[in-house]
């Protein structure tokens, strides 16, 4: 049940699916439909044929059936019509002589072979009528001969006769002779035989007949599963009382049984022609599907990604069709090589990018080693954004192909990358020669000069190395070691190379976290600044304080400045970092006496950024503090990278009207000029410089050199670091007019520099001394 | 004056002809038209005038032109008809009438034949050679008879006043012996006018 349930639908779903089965099915109901058609034509046209061969029989046998009684009733009146005008016949009936006129009837109707020849008198007797006349007929007779009937057919009893009739003059009438002779089965079959089909000719009473029948048309009757056709005809009837009709009938069921086998044989044919469509419409259909399922295949392996091509062997809209396809997988193809490309090479130098290293390096790491180094070599170029800015971005980049060619050459079958900016990879797998020399060796060549578009352009990089050492180097960690390494090679000076090291991770890791906790220090509050005083030796009294930058981590406690202060510089942090110390300063400094500054350090980051200026006023306008009590710390650091900018950045400070000096005098870069490009307000002396005096006599000199030159110059001197007694004697024998140091004060809190500029007894004590 | 009157009174019940009336008849077929040759005769009830009967229009039926002439001859009983042939054919006149059979055989132009009626009756007339030709010789026993014009209309004068049978008799009525009788009353003086209907054939 269910099986068969489901068959119809399963069938649905396949012929849905399959072209071919839907070509095959819509061909074989068009075709269906025609057979249907054709035979429906051809019954149609067959029977409308037969019903008008059968109407016209009908009308042409009734004529016939008139011609023929037509004739005979002449015959018969001819005859009856020369017994009337025998005198002797004539005067027998006339004088009521019975036996003669019978007589005389008797031997013309077996002269003229009738069935039947009688008298009828004008009073109503019948003479020689053979067997008997029902009650009434002999006036019946009587009255229609009177009425002048002397034609048709003639009912009497249950008989039917054709009969003719004449009257008797003598010279009026005196009576009629009837000539009849029986209308019975075989007289109507003989009639049934002059038509081309056997109407079965009847004569009826047309009291007998509907209506219908008796107007004339052919009707329609259906009995027992026939289509019958019936015709009734008006003949002429004897009796005018009883007017008979000519009842033709024939069967159309019948007549179109003899057509029957010519429908069969249409039918067979049309079911042929369906078997021959189906079979041709499905061999076409898989003619034109196969190449269509071919398409859909590859197809579906294109979209896998595979290569496939489709084998054209037609000339036709489909082998059209499956050329255009491989030409299409071909150029997909070839776009899909050209977007590969793209996606895994650098635009500019032709070398692989980011994306393509790591896939390398991931291929790499998992071939076996087998005794051989390997190793990611990360490089920098040092300076290139000078070269950019100065030279221009097409000299930039002409040097980055440069280098690339360099980077090329050097590799051999190794592999290059250029990972973005003027950063650049390579992977060394060398049997040869070791890292190091391999490393020496590349410094050196890139480090060669060249000459692009005019300028002589000295390259100069440095390198981080990170060694591939087992599958287990994924391409992220190598290249952020790698990464780590060079960030190590550029902090450590640039133009050398480093190995990666796990403790170049650690600390990574660790400066990461401390950015991290950096953002949250100034918003969390956790720094604050230390103040330590700056002695005047000669009005022996504090003139200032330096303002020092303090975190007290919650965990690690205090940190160091020289631990946080390059990494906020490295990241920007510096910069709110030294907008939050200046207005802190300011704020605690607006409380002291007027003639205590406050000074503070400057980063050359933050230096250089613009809103430095607009950091230093608004700090003084909310504290309302004077600028010239704000001095500013810079190094000479400064004036490496751009001294112009440099000096006119000094001299918009020193508009503003605070003060500005130059800390950690005399180590780094030094130079003289510094001192005569810029007034600065004061000098301060490098720590390392105190520390000297007591073991270096030349350490003496210098001071006494740079207290001279500042003298002469008209700026304060301040000598910082200072420890004990000692130095303190030899500065101010030296002529040095401020100090700061553990000697006289360590850093203090905000707390005890109010005590300190109220009660500052111990110190002054100690330096009066 | 008065006993006169009284004789007329006597002489209507004892059925004497004290008196005479006039009839008129007027014969119309079925459809109203006036119909010829019908022979109209009365027969009183108070019996007939003895004497012999005689008709103005004579004895005598003439062939002429392929016909008998009159058509229709009244005659009374005993009387002898000439039949003269006036035609350049002869004529075979015979009759098959029960009251009349009698045959004059071929007999050419100008020859008479005659025969006598003895019995009352209608005789039909025909011509063996000339099946077209037909005549009626009416031969009556009352003086009272006449036949119909070509207006249809019949007048007998002095007839018996009193209750009378009227038979109406033409060749082609639809009746038994093509005859038809009514009954009466004459007027002692003056006219009745009769409008009698016949179904012809």
């Amino acid at each position: 049940m269910t099986a068969l349930a489901t068959l119809p639908h399963s069938l649905i779903a396949r012929v849905a699916r399959s072209l071919s089965a839907k070509l095959t099915l819509f061909y074989a109901v068009l075709i269906a439909g025609v057979v249907l058609l054709v035979l429906v034509g051809a019954k149609t046209g067959i029977s409308g044929y037969t019903e008008r061969m059968i109407r016209g029989e009908m009308a042409s046998g009734a004529v016939v059936f008139d011609r023929v009684t037509t004739m005979r009733y002449a015959q018969l009146g001819d005859a009856s019509q020369v017994l009337a005008a025998d005198f002797g016949f004539r005067s027998a009936a006339a004088t009521g002589d019975a036996p003669t006129v019978a007589s005389a009837l008797d031997s013309l109707r077996g002269r003229l072979h009738l069935d039947q020849a009688f008298y009828v008198s004008t009073d109503g007797a019948v003479v020689g009528f053979r067997g008997t006349l029902r009650a009434g007929e002999a006036e019946a007779l009587r009255r229609v001969l009177d009425e002048g009937s002397t034609r048709g057919i003639l009912q009497l009893g249950e008989q039917r006769f054709n009969a003719a009739a004449a009257p008797i003059n003598a010279p009026v009438t005196i009576g009629w002779v009837v000539f009849a002779n029986a209308l019975d089965a075989g007289e109507l079959a003989r009639l049934a035989r002059m038509s081309a089909i056997d109407l079965s000719p009847q004569i009826v009473a047309a009291a007998g007949l509907t209506a219908d029948e008796r107007s004339g048309r052919i009707v329609e009757r259906f009995v027992d599963g026939q289509h019958l056709l019936i015709q009734a005809s008006p003949i002429d009837s004897f009796r005018r009382d009883q007017p008979q009709m000519l009842l033709l009938r024939y069967s159309v069921t019948r007549a179109m049984g003899h057509y029957a086998p010519l429908l069969w044989l249409l039918l067979a044919c049309g079911l042929l022609g369906i078997a021959v469509a189906v079979a041709g419409s499905w061999i076409l259909a898989r003619r034109i599907v196969r190449p269509i399922a071919a398409l859909d295949a590859a197809a579906r392996r294109v979209a896998q990604g595979e290569y496939a091509q489709v084998r054209v062997d037609t000339r036709d809209e489909l082998g059209t069709l499956a050329e255009s396809f491989n030409r299409m997988v071909n150029d997909v193809g070839e776009r899909e090589r050209q977007i590969t490309h793209m996606a895994l090479h650098d635009g500019l130098t032709g070398l692989a990018n980011r994306t393509l290293l790591r896939e390398y390096l991931s291929q790499t790491a998992a071939r076996s080693a087998a005794g051989r180094q390997r190793a990611l070599f990360c490089l920098d170029l040092d300076n290139f954004k000078v070269v950019n800015d100065t030279l221009g971005h097409p000299v930039g980049d002409a040097l980055l192909c440069r280098v690339a060619a360099r980077l090329l050459a050097f590799a051999g079958e190794g592999f290059v990358a250029r990972l973005g900016g003027d950063e650049f990879a390579l992977v060394i797998d060398d049997a040869g020669r070791s890292l190091d020399r391999a490393a020496t060796e590349l410094l050196r060549i890139i480090g060669e000069p060249c000459v692009i578009d005019g300028h002589r352009i000295v390259p100069g990089t440095s390198i981080g190395i990170a060694i591939i050492d087992g599958p287990d180097c994924d391409p992220v960690t190598l290249t952020k070691n790698a990464d780590l390494a060079l960030y190590r090679a550029k902090h450590d000076g640039r133009g050398g190379y480093r190995f990666f090291e796990p403790a170049m991770d650690a600390e990574a890791r660790k400066r990461r976290q401390m950015e991290l906790d950096l953002h949250d220090a100034i918003a969390g509050g956790q720094l604050s600044l230390m103040f330590q005083p700056l002695f005047n030796l000669s009005e022996a009294r504090v003139s200032a304080f330096e303002a020092l930058l303090r975190w007290n981590h919650p965990t690690r406690g205090l940190v160091s400045p020289a631990d946080f202060i390059p990494l906020a510089e490295d990241t920007g942090l510096i910069l709110p970092i030294g907008e939050w110390v200046i207005r802190e300063a300011c704020r605690a400094a607006r409380h002291w006496p007027d003639h205590v500054r406050i000074a503070v350090n400057v980063s050359p980051v933050q230096f250089r950024s613009p809103g430095l200026s607009a950091v230093i006023l608004q700090a003084l306008a909310e504290s309302g503090l004077a600028p010239h009590r704000l001095e500013l710390e810079i190094t000479e650091s400064l004036f490496i990278d751009n001294p112009a900018a440099t000096l006119s950045s000094l001299h918009g400070l020193r508009d503003l009207g605070v003060r500005v000096a130059l800390d950690d005098f005399g180590t780094g870069y030094s130079s003289l000029s510094y001192l005569r490009a810029f007034p600065f307000d004061k000098i301060k002396i490098d720590r390392s410089f105190i520390m000297d005096l007591l073991s270096s006599d030349g350490a003496t000199a210098i001071i006494r050199s740079i207290t001279t030159l500042a003298e002469a110059l008209g700026m304060e001197t301040t000598a910082e670091g200072v420890e004990n007694a000692g130095q303190l004697d030899i500065l101010r024998e030296q002529g040095c007019s401020h100090i700061q140091g553990f000697y006289f004060s360590k850093p203090i809190s905000e707390a005890h520099v109010a005590a300190m500029l109220h009660d500052d007894a111990p110190p002054a004590m100690r330096l009066a001394s | 004056m008065k006993y006169l009157h009284l004789l007329a009174l006597a002489g209507i019940s004892l059925g004497t002809p004290a008196a005479a009336g006039t009839v008129a008849v007027h014969v119309v077929d079925a459809q109203g038209r006036a119909v010829p040759d019908a022979v109209v005769t009365i027969l009183p009830a108070a019996g007939l005038p003895t004497g012999p009967i005689r008709f103005p229009w004579g004895v005598k039926m003439l062939q002429k032109d392929i016909a008998f002439n009159p058509h229709v001859l009244i005659v009374p009983v005993g009387a002898t008809v000439a039949f003269p042939n006036a035609d350049k054919v002869r004529h075979h006149v015979y009759s098959f009438s029960k009251p009349a059979k009698f045959e004059l055989k071929l007999f050419g132009r100008d020859e008479t034949r005659s025969y006598t009626f003895r019995t009352a009756g209608a005789v039909a007339l025909g011509c063996n050679i000339h099946d077209a030709m037909s005549g009626f010789i009416k031969v009556v026993d009352t003086p009272f008879a006449n036949k119909t014009g070509a207006s249809g209309d019949a007048r007998i004068a002095g007839v018996t006043a009193g209750r009378a049978t009227l038979t109406v008799w033409h060749p082609r009525m639809r009746a038994k012996d093509n005859e038809a009788q009514f009954a009466l009353n004459v007027p002692s003086a003056g006219e009745t006018a009769q409008q009698i209907r016949l179904a012809l054939r």
